[in-house]
């Protein structure tokens, strides 16, 4: 809301600068966003330049969308008498030179008490509750140059003497009017009702709109002329030729007007106040302020009396306020003679009852419904610093931290341990990027979608990921490990916590002493194993068929026979979509978290007693077919082998010279212990034999 | 008796050499230039002697085979003392750079978060987290904010084209302190796998989990929940389409304004060091009263700069008490409680604390910004 001080102070003396305003009013509930020097306005030729306010009005205070509100709330803030509004701007002002020789004051109520050639129907009272019309006989012409300046520093573009009144009057009051020219009103009939299917109108702004089912309309015996509470039709706006007018002073209900706006995506200052709610009983005041006006300016004369159709009629409300209620909810008492002076004030009516009063909300406060929203205006006006400062009482014990988020951090210090930098990406991406992450049908596309770059939810964290490695690739730099944790969403399986991580560049970076080494596989593989270790869940890899890695470098991350996540090389078809180089190819691991957490729930540390025996190793090294995988190689050792075996592992593997094609030379470390004895070399020998002769037997091994 | 000039000149030359070797290679050549079998300089000397007058001879003699031996014995000395200080075999040199052991870092607005959690925590509460998708009731209509509600118009809201289903909450509190019965109708019994059934929308702010939590819990309550809320917002410097909030949530038979200012007191101090707090009044649908929370601006120190757009003080959070409509629609009654809630933006803390001028910073994930940030 734009306020012009010169304007503001002719309602209230209010003592201070602009930037002492700005201060007061922003610790009662109405920041200033800034603060704009104008010149100084005609009425004071000479005087100090003007500036304009830029308050910023919260939804729930339509009141305060005009001068006279902002006067209404800076009175009390400085404790200065708000001047009754109404007083006419012009009668200082006509010294300005204003061509009008006419005797002025010529009261709005016409003498002859005609219905002034106009009818006035309210076909919905539910959706009009009130509506208060005026003729008047005018001459169209500019309005005067103090009201334009008005206008133009309140962000109205002047248009004609008669518009420019009923935006006048809106800025001062918060009413908002309209004027119909009557010669364009068939019938001479204003009717308020619900628009007929399919009705059109061609509004102010020179569009054809066809109006929605529950909108309400202003409209002449035949047809709409008006969307009521948004803006005018082009048909029957007042124009040069306009000799008599017809003015609107009307309260509509805040939900149709609402509705009604969105529908039409119409957003004007007439349909901002009326939706947040306007006042029912301002409408006849705006209008005898609207026809002061035209008489004062010069611009015509009204003409018979003004109708005031009420048939809904809203009572104020009463409200209790307790005092107990009042000290509960801010901390302490508030004196009674503040609770008084600030709610009188602001406009409430005050009566005495045994715990408080019992206030009188006036009509213009429709957000004051309850007694809490009292207590707000009280504590508003007393001042938030004037309360103590206090300690809320722990009552209970408190309840244990989510273990989510003690895992998030668990994750973050193995990760970041590992060298990976945390990254945090938005949760929505293209549908190109996640396409290679889950099928079409089970993305989740968002409805209304800012751009295509954020038109799904990500089914995976790993696209944001990896352009953020793309992102710093193109920054020169050429080692990067990155994860993230966070939520993905699929139609399948709806909202699942994961963690990913990417690693390009070298495992081991350059160094002088030569130990410079690319990132591989068994690197990722590693991480994505310490993740699962770190939540208590050992995994194994199985081959996996997963299209975003590259085919021979990808695997499953299986748990307790559950697939909880994927390790591989990024495919480069993805890796060339995001713009990732060719040569450099990018390692990456997801993992489901919640179904890890699900694997590792009710598991507890239990403390084995340590071997008091020695270990004997036996090293062993066998010529298999290269197709075999390790992990089928291990499961033969450990079926085979007795119970001494305690652990099995590669510790070579060798393919080329010396070794038939197809074949891999792999060697293996077999480390056996009892807990009651000493093995004897007999014993470890015969456990090898075993090993050996189950290996030739299932996978035709050969032993070197 | 004077000494033959020249000796003490032999003798001072060679004390400036010896001070200013500090190799074996310089000794050497020190040892060659005065005692060299042939071109020696003291050698050259005692060779000369032959020339003198017996009585000279004798005494000069003597003076140069003095010098001689202090010659030989400081050489010695200082041979033995280099090799002495020689590194050992196999030693390295200590000052070439590292092999280097790469460590990560957490991303700014964790290290934010898991501050602001820590200093909860010790003030007593829970933290837990809510799910990112939610639907219209929690997300506005318990909120007060039914449809057609002007302030909605405040959260621009991104939707799903078709309901999925959202993430789980409290699955920890499965056991402990949960009323109703369990199965129970959405929200009003406590649900073992308490999960949003039927998630249409991005949650615009972490206030969701208010109403699912009172709800589930029953008064008093403690909470605060971090996590990621979404509005379709264009990115700019200061605005992105997804960023991170806490909830803060306190319920009490006793609960007052003053408890908030407290509260956010102890807080913004912790977080940001000696600063003021101060409190203003401003609405949201679900708080009565309500009130934005600033801290004095740390550029200026509350004299009014660029930063603070010359008022001298920063907005952080917006906060108020909960509003009875909200109560009444999880089941509480209002006239036994009271509470507080507020709502704390992660990026605003960073920016703030780190002096950090685009949000977007935080989303590009750039090494070189997020290094800048020691674990």
């Amino acid at each position: 809301m734009r306020v012009l001080l010169s304007w503001l102070r002719e309602l209230v003396d209010v003592p201070g600068s602009a930037e002492d305003i700005a201060r007061t009013m922003s610790l009662r509930g109405f920041a200033v966003e800034g603060i704009e020097p104008v010149p100084a306005d005609v009425s004071g030729a000479g005087g100090p330049a003007d500036a304009v306010l830029d308050f910023e009005v919260t939804g729930n205070r339509p009141d305060c969308m005009s001068i006279v509100g902002m006067a209404r709330e800076i009175a009390v803030a400085y404790g200065v008498p708000l001047k009754p509004a109404g007083q006419p701007p012009a009668a200082p002002k006509r010294k300005a030179g204003l061509a009008d020789s006419r005797t002025q004051g010529g009261r709005p109520a016409g003498k002859k008490g005609g219905a002034a050639g106009i009818d006035i129907v309210i076909e919905s009272p539910d959706l009009c509750p009130r509506y208060v019309g005026a003729v008047a006989e005018v001459e169209m012409g500019a309005s005067p140059a103090w009201m334009q300046r008005r206008l133009e520093a309140s962000g109205i573009r002047p248009i004609s003497n008669i518009v420019d009144i009923t935006n006048y009057v809106l800025l001062e009051t918060g009413q908002p009017m309209h004027a119909f020219d009557l010669a364009r009103l068939a019938g001479g009939q204003i009717r308020v009702r619900a628009a007929r299917p399919g009705e059109t109108l061609r509004t102010l702004d020179g569009q054809t709109r066809t109006l929605p089912p529950e909108a309400l309309v202003i409209a002449d015996a035949e047809r709409a002329v008006a969307v009521a509470g948004v803006m005018g039709g082009g048909d029957s706006e007042v124009t040069a030729a306009t000799r008599t007018i017809v003015f609107e002073s009307a309260y509509f209900n805040p939900l149709s007007v609402r509705r009604t706006s969105k529908r039409l995506g119409l957003k004007t200052e007439a349909s901002m106040r009326f939706e947040r709610g306007a006042d029912p009983s301002l409408p006849p005041a705006a209008m005898a302020r609207a026809l002061v006006l035209i008489e004062t300016t010069g611009a015509g004369r009204p003409r018979g009396r003004v109708i005031d159709r009420y048939p809904a009629r809203i009572r104020p409300a009463t409200l209790r306020l307790r005092r107990a209620s009042l000290a509960g909810l801010l901390g302490c008492p508030i004196p009674d003679r503040d609770v008084r002076r600030i709610l009188e004030r602001l406009g409430f009516t005050l009566g005495k009852a045994a715990d408080g009063w019992r206030v009188v909300v006036p009509t213009r406060r429709g957000d004051v419904t309850r007694e809490v929203d009292l207590i707000e205006e009280v504590a508003r006006h007393y001042g938030f610093d004037r309360l103590p400062v206090t300690f809320p009482a722990l009552a209970a014990a408190p309840p244990p931290v989510d273990p989510r988020i003690t895992r998030a951090r668990q994750l973050r210090r193995v990760l970041t341990a590992a060298g990976f930098f945390e990254a945090v990406t938005f949760g929505f991406t293209s549908e190109a990027a996640a396409a290679p992450f889950a099928p079409a049908a089970d993305l989740v596309p968002i409805a209304n979608p800012l751009s295509e770059s954020f038109a799904v939810l990500r089914p995976s964290v790993l696209p944001g990921l990896i352009d953020a490695v793309a992102h710093n690739r193109r920054r020169e730099q050429r080692d990067v490990r990155l994860f993230e944790i966070g939520a993905r969403f699929t139609r399948s399986g709806g909202e699942r916590r994961a963690v990913a991580c990417a690693w390009t560049g070298t495992a081991a970076p350059e160094h002088w002493s030569g130990s410079a080494r690319a990132v591989d596989f068994f690197d990722i593989k590693a991480v994505v194993e310490r993740v699962c270790g770190a939540v208590g869940v050992a995994v194994q890899t199985a081959t996996s068929a997963d299209s975003s890695l590259a085919a021979g470098s990808r695997a499953d991350l299986i748990a307790d026979g559950t697939r909880v996540g994927v390790v591989g090389r990024l495919a480069q078809a993805v890796a060339d979509a995001h713009g990732l180089p060719d040569d450099d190819p990018v390692y990456v691991g997801e993992i489901d978290l919640d179904a890890l957490e699900q694997l590792a729930a009710g598991r507890t540390i239990r403390v084995a007693p340590l071997p008091r025996y020695p270990s004997v190793t036996r090293d062993l090294s066998v010529l298999v077919a290269d197709t075999l995988t390790a992990a089928d190689i291990l499961r033969t050792v450990r079926d085979s082998a007795p119970a001494t075996l305690v652990r099995v592992n590669e510790f070579d593997r060798y393919q080329g010279k010396g070794i038939p094609d197809g074949s891999v030379s792999l060697s293996l470390r077999l480390t056996f212990r009892s807990s009651d004895r000493t093995l004897t070399d007999a014993e470890v020998q015969a456990a090898t034999d075993r090993v050996v002769a189950a290996l030739k037997e299932r996978h035709g091994a050969v032993q070197r | 008796m004077s000494n033959h000039p020249s000796i003490d000149a032999l003798r001072q030359l060679f004390e400036e050499q010896l001070q200013a070797a500090s190799t074996e290679q310089a000794l050497k050549g020190i040892h060659d230039a005065f005692l060299g079998r042939k071109s020696g300089t003291l050698t050259q000397a005692l060779k000369g002697l032959a020339s003198l007058a017996p009585e000279a001879r004798r005494e000069t003699g003597q003076q140069l085979n003095a010098l001689k031996s202090d010659i030989e014995l400081a050489l010695d000395e200082r041979l033995s003392a280099l090799a002495a200080s020689r590194p050992p075999a196999g030693a390295v040199d200590v000052t070439l750079s590292s092999r280097g052991f790469p460590i990560g870092r957490i991303h700014p607005l964790m290290r934010v978060r898991q501050q602001v959690e820590d200093i909860f925590t010790r003030m007593g509460y829970e933290i837990l987290e809510g799910p990112e998708v939610e639907d219209d009731y929690h997300n506005f209509e318990a909120l007060n904010m039914p449809p057609d509600h002007p302030a909605r118009d405040m959260q621009d809201t991104l939707y799903l084209r078709e309901p999925i289903v959202g993430g789980t909450w409290g699955a920890h509190r499965r056991s402990t302190g949960a009323r109703g019965a369990p199965g129970g109708a959405e929200g009003r019994g406590w649900l073992p796998a308490a999960q949003v059934r039927a998630a249409t929308l991005l949650r615009t702010h972490t206030s969701a989990m208010q109403i699912r939590y009172m709800k589930t819990f029953p008064p008093p309550i403690r909470i605060i929940v971090p996590g990621r809320v979404y509005r379709r917002d264009n990115l700019d410097l200061s605005h992105t389409p997804m960023f991170q909030q806490f909830e803060g949530l306190v319920v009490g038979p006793d609960v007052t304004l003053a408890d908030l200012k407290g509260t956010f007191e102890a807080m913004l101090r912790e977080l940001f060091g000696d600063v003021s707090v101060r409190l203003r009044p401003s609405f949201f649908p679900y708080t009565e009263p309500s009130a934005e929370v600033d801290i004095s601006c740390q550029s200026c120190g509350g004299a009014g700069c660029g930063t603070c757009k010359h008022t001298g003080w920063l907005e952080i959070l917006g906060s108020g008490m909960v509003h009875p409509a909200v109560f009444e629609a999880v089941g509480y009654d209002p006239g036994q409680v009271t509470g507080f809630a507020f709502g704390l933006g992660m990026e605003r803390v960073a920016m703030l604390k780190y002096g950090v001028d685009d949000i977007r910073l935080f989303y590009e994930n750039d090494l070189r910004f997020l290094e800048q940030f020691p674990l």
